[in-house]
């Protein structure tokens, strides 16, 4: 594992230094495990309880949207989702994934008492508002309140990259096609950002870059990233002619900008596979 | 007399992980100096990688985004980094352990300085 952070079994002997209360360095074996594997599952949910464990619910919740994108009936994400949206006051996203868990797991004790405290409070809200209609209804109105709602296949295009939004480097990413067409994804920035001239940079310069690489004895190529005065971007590949770019502010700092290309590359990965 | 170029390319071959590094003129595409493993090709890849520069940089400019700083390839066992400086540009190839920080900072400080 030490010569192969790659290796399939980071996740266990990750867990394992977690259980020994050794967290920072099961925390250091699952990042660097997952910028090799970035859609490994089982990666990402101990991630999540990591990041939870340590209290920083926001990227627990990062992580628990990427779980979801790549496994969207996953338990631990809906619980850990229904709990974090509780705590945010998202009652309707709380009670969607609290109920998908339940659907995985009926007896859980904790996804149950969390289910009975988003509808008393939904009752509540309802009685106070003088709302009458059913509560049944209520339950399956359209999500519309969740402020992140979890990255998975069926979400509108534009917002596949919402899980890493927070993060404040990160100004977006973009799947763009061999064509330098754009398929999903959006970018927040100047007068510069459209994702039709990132698409410009991408089918530029890709080719050039496999050739350079396949010069040297490195093996194949596996992403770029070019630093600008405006952005930092990076161009990774994903399949079938497809890119990842993602773009940061400039400066950032190139070892989260990788990390951050990784996540958005499980993403991606997901969005892709869930449409072929 | 001291060799600016050699100086340069020793100071980046002693950090913790480089394979190798090249001076590369930019505008010609041609090696300067090399100091690289010999399975290496030198010039196509001097010639690759400044291509692979002059088209980013004319890419970024013409997406708005201005001047490019550095690039970095990242490769299924390694890197491959790269500024500009004014005359020439500065190429480093770099193991996935190696000190990336300290290579990025050496390749663009021997860019800056070698004319």
């Amino acid at each position: 594992m030490a010569r192969d952070p790659g290796s399939a079994s980071f996740v266990a002997l990750a867990e394992a230094y977690r259980r020994q209360g050794r967290r920072e360095e099961a925390l250091q074996i699952c990042l660097r495990g997952l910028e090799k594997r970035p859609t490994d599952v089982a990666g990402h949910a101990l991630l999540a309880r990591l990041y939870l464990e340590a209290g920083d619910r926001v990227r627990a919740c990062d992580e628990w949207a990427i779980v979801l994108s790549l496994d969207p009936d996953n338990f631990e994400a809906h619980r850990g989702m229904g709990f974090y949206q509780i705590e945010q006051r998202n009652l309707e996203a709380a009670l969607e994934h609290l109920r998908r868990a339940e659907a995985q797991r009926p007896g859980d004790r904790a996804v149950r008492e969390g289910l009975s405290l988003v509808r008393a409070r939904l009752a509540k809200r309802r009685e106070h508002v003088g709302q009458r209609a059913p509560q049944r209804a209520a339950e399956e109105a359209p999500q519309r309140s969740a402020q992140r709602a979890p990255a998975r296949p069926g979400i509108d295009p534009a917002r596949l990259f919402e899980p890493l939004r927070e993060e404040t480097p990160f100004l977006g990413a973009l799947i763009v096609d061999a064509q330098g067409l754009v398929l999903a994804g959006g970018i927040e920035g100047g007068e510069w950002a459209n994702g039709e001239a990132l698409g410009a940079i991408v089918s530029s310069v890709v080719e050039d870059a496999v050739r350079a690489t396949s010069h040297t004895t490195l093996g194949a190529w596996r992403g770029m990233l070019v630093e600008t005065e405006q952005a930092a971007v990076h161009l990774a590949p994903l399949r079938d002619d497809l890119m990842v770019v993602l773009v940061a502010m400039p400066g950032a700092p190139p070892g989260w900008i990788l990390r951050a290309a990784a996540r958005a590359a499980a993403l991606a990965s997901a969005f892709v596979e869930a449409r072929s | 007399m001291s060799d600016p170029y050699r100086e340069g390319l020793d100071r980046l071959s002693r950090i913790r992980g480089v394979r190798g590094a090249l001076i590369v003129d930019g505008a010609a595409g041609v090696p300067v100096i090399a100091d690289v493993s010999p399975d290496v090709p030198v010039p196509a890849l001097a010639a690759l990688a400044a291509s692979l520069y002059r088209r980013t940089e004319r890419s970024a400019r013409d997406a708005g985004l201005g001047q490019v700083r550095a690039l970095q390839l990242v490769a299924e066992h390694g890197h491959i980094l790269m500024a500009q400086g004014k005359d020439v540009m500065v190429v480093a190839l770099a193991e996935p352990t190696a000190q990336l920080g300290l290579v990025r900072l050496e390749v663009r400080k021997l860019a800056e300085a070698v004319r």
